[in-house]
């Protein structure tokens, strides 16, 4: 095992002809291994950078795509004695809150990718005599209460945990190559800092495709490297199977997910295509590496070497970690655990912090984030289990802001996620929107699991209407609803001039009737019912519904209105067995 | 088929596959971008259309896959793509 710890400076004493990075092929140049001359010329370009930029906080924000370009940055600060700070994304609100966290190094422009033209030139390198920092790395994350929490960590936590990877999996001189982003803990460990304590060579572009990990694979096994994927679900439960990986997998030597578990489905089908089991490795930005799992030994999870798991009896995870702040205390988590025989199991979440596509957000820093936004006077998000895991959020507008028909609908999502966008990446968007007025309550006063569940009832059964609340009118109950653009009841769908057929509000007023209240009798028949104009898809209505019961008879006056009018005036009657019999 | 049925079969697909639940064929313009802004589709979005293509079209991308991405800038291109490399 050729370990070194980061605090012995790696990074000095290499060989200049060792490689650091493999540049893969692009358009029309090839392929080619980066030096540690040429590398090192890279870390003295950012020493100069630092030099020639004022800073007096010893900190440095680092925002970098470029994994060459991010490496040498983050070593030209450590060997000033100064702190690296990462944003997790470089949205402009992110940026924006880390304002006081020293000074911002990388690309300028928000949302930009890497910007060669604005990296430093070559420069030898300097090295100085001067101690590393306390701190090597400061991270910031979603707390709990939706304000970003900053996570130090210190070089002896770092080295821990690099050193217990390194035993585990030595990465034995094979190529790193990486599929998430380096600004976060699992992808800095594992795609820059462990290829560079263990003396193996990163790729120097991420791979964020499955077509451009095949091209890559193909090139290993022509030049006879082998290579190490670091990956994360959303990529790993997406490979295409047309792709004909057979050939291509002995290049393969490990794959590693983390960021959230991988499915069993999912973790099954790449082993059948890449000829390799998924190693998992859960943990957190807080905690570091946990434990891992390869599903197809074993559900359960294990914990690393030199991590202790315990749950408390509410299943809070409790842990005693030298990758912790404070390695020799026992500290509780917001994780949920349940022991196996073997390991343990992950039961969710005890806050409201998700994973959507592998990125964490927090679901009150959503709520406040779109609460905040003109013309929202309350918003709640929450996750739908829907092509894996999606946002959704229940707003309520002001009374002049709801939108009553498919286009103002379009517009109103289309300004809140382009508001929103402005704090969060795209994936953690809402997608699924459902605006409210008033606020829908159970009658304890509480936005059950039961209305969070009807609001999205349509998503399930294309045949049911968007139901937005409802409210108690003269003998009975007004409903607020849409017709969803993509109702199995809209006739001429993908055609010209799509509409609701009325009698289909005949049959959702009947279902909403048997819901509210309790009828007992059966259809019998449709009296003065008239449809003056129909709904169209996204148009949004009030159902009234008044119930009357007289001797062995029930009926059920309806009416449909939205902005632009009746839809549907009349009653139905409904007649009781019994006296249908008689 | 005609472009412009392609472009209308391709809609559907995109509604379809991501499940935009508020999204009708009309309101994808065939020249605004379907990524961030214009549509709003994310990276989860882009791999999923790339399957959907083939699984539908047959379609493999091309390995270059960066350059590839290009062909779903907006939905002209993409039709274009279908339209030169479709196996089925």
């Amino acid at each position: 095992m050729t370990f070194r710890r980061l605090a012995d400076r790696p990074w000095r004493d290499r060989a200049t002809t060792d490689t650091i990075a493999w540049l893969p092929p692009e358009a029309d140049t090839p392929s080619r291994w980066l030096t540690a001359t040429e590398w090192h010329a890279r870390i003295g370009a950012w020493q100069q950078r630092l030099l020639e930029t004022p800073n007096t906080s010893g900190c440095w924000r680092l925002f970098e795509p470029d994994p060459i370009e991010f490496s040498a940055a983050m070593i030209a600060i450590w060997e000033r004695g100064d702190r690296v700070v990462l944003p997790a994304d470089n949205q402009p609100m992110t940026l924006s809150a880390l304002d006081e966290a020293g000074v911002a190094l990388g690309p300028t422009e928000p949302g930009s990718e890497s910007d060669r033209a604005g990296s430093p030139p070559d420069h030898p390198p300097q090295w100085h005599s001067r101690p590393l920092p306390d701190i090597a790395v400061s991270l910031y994350t979603s707390g709990s209460s939706g304000e970003p929490q900053r996570l130090d960590k210190r070089f002896d936590q770092l080295d821990a945990e690099l050193a217990t990877q390194a035993s585990l999996w030595p990465l034995s001189g094979r190529l790193v190559v990486s599929q998430v982003s380096h600004q976060h803990i699992y992808g800095l460990l594992f795609s820059i800092l462990r290829p560079l304590c263990e003396n193996s060579p990163f790729s120097a572009r991420a791979c964020r495709y499955p077509e451009t990990l095949y091209t890559w694979l193909q090139h290993c096994q022509a030049t006879g490297k082998r290579m190490i994927l670091v990956s994360a679900p959303p990529a790993l439960s997406r490979l295409p199977e047309a792709l004909d990986w057979e050939p291509v997998s002995a290049a393969l030597a490990t794959i590693y997910s983390s960021g959230a578990p991988l499915s069993k489905d999912a973790s099954d089908r790449v082993h059948e295509r890449l000829g390799h089991p998924v190693h998992e490795v859960y943990g957190s930005s807080e905690t570091g590496g946990i434990a891992w799992r390869v599903q197809q030994h074993a559900a359960d999870w294990s914990a690393l070497p030199g991590v202790e798991v315990s749950h408390d009896e509410d299943h809070r995870l409790w842990l005693r970690s030298r990758h912790l702040e404070i390695p020799d205390q026992w500290q509780r988590q917001a994780d949920l655990i349940a022991r196996t025989p073997q390991g343990f199991e992950l039961l969710g979440r005890a806050d409201r912090i998700v994973k959507i596509g592998g990125k964490r957000i927090s679901l009150t820093a959503m709520d406040q984030a779109l609460s905040a936004l003109p013309g929202v006077e309350r918003a709640q998000t929450l996750t739908l289990q829907r092509r894996d895991l999606r946002l959704a959020a229940i707003v309520q507008l002001s009374p002049n802001e709801i939108p009553h028909d498919h286009r103002h609908h379009r517009d109103t999502v289309k300004r809140l996620r382009r508001e929103l966008a402005a704090h969060f990446e795209t994936p953690v968007l809402p997608r699924y929107w459902r605006f409210v007025a008033p606020w829908p309550t159970n009658s304890q006063g509480k936005l059950s699991a039961e209305i969070r569940q009807h609001l999205f009832l349509d998503l399930e059964d294309r045949r049911a209407p968007r139901w937005l609340g409802e409210r108690l009118h003269e003998n009975g109950w007004q409903v607020t609803l849409e017709v969803p653009e993509h109702c199995a009841y809209v006739d001429g769908h993908f055609d010209g001039q799509p509409v609701l057929p009325g009698i289909a509000l005949v049959h959702w007023a009947m279902q909403q009737a048997r819901r509210l209240f309790t009828l007992s009798g059966e259809f019998e028949s449709l009296e003065r019912l008239r449809f003056p104009q129909p709904l169209l898809p996204g148009d949004r209505f009030e159902m009234t519904l008044d119930y009357r019961r007289g001797d062995g008879t029930e009926s059920l006056r309806l009416e449909c209105e939205s902005q632009r009018g009746k839809h549907v005036t009349g009653r139905v009657a409904l007649i009781h067995r019994q006296a249908r019999e008689s | 088929m005609t472009t412009t049925a392609l472009e209308q079969e391709l809609k559907e697909m995109i509604i379809e596959t991501l499940e935009l639940e508020d999204v009708t064929p009309e309101d994808i313009d065939p020249n605004e971008p379907l990524f961030v802004e214009g549509l709003g589709l994310d990276s989860i979005d882009a791999l999923e259309l790339g399957l959907a293509l083939q699984k539908r079209y047959g379609i493999t991308l091309e390995s270059e896959a960066e350059s590839s991405r290009q062909h779903f800038a907006n939905l002209k291109s993409l039709a274009a793509l279908v339209e030169s490399r479709r196996q089925k």
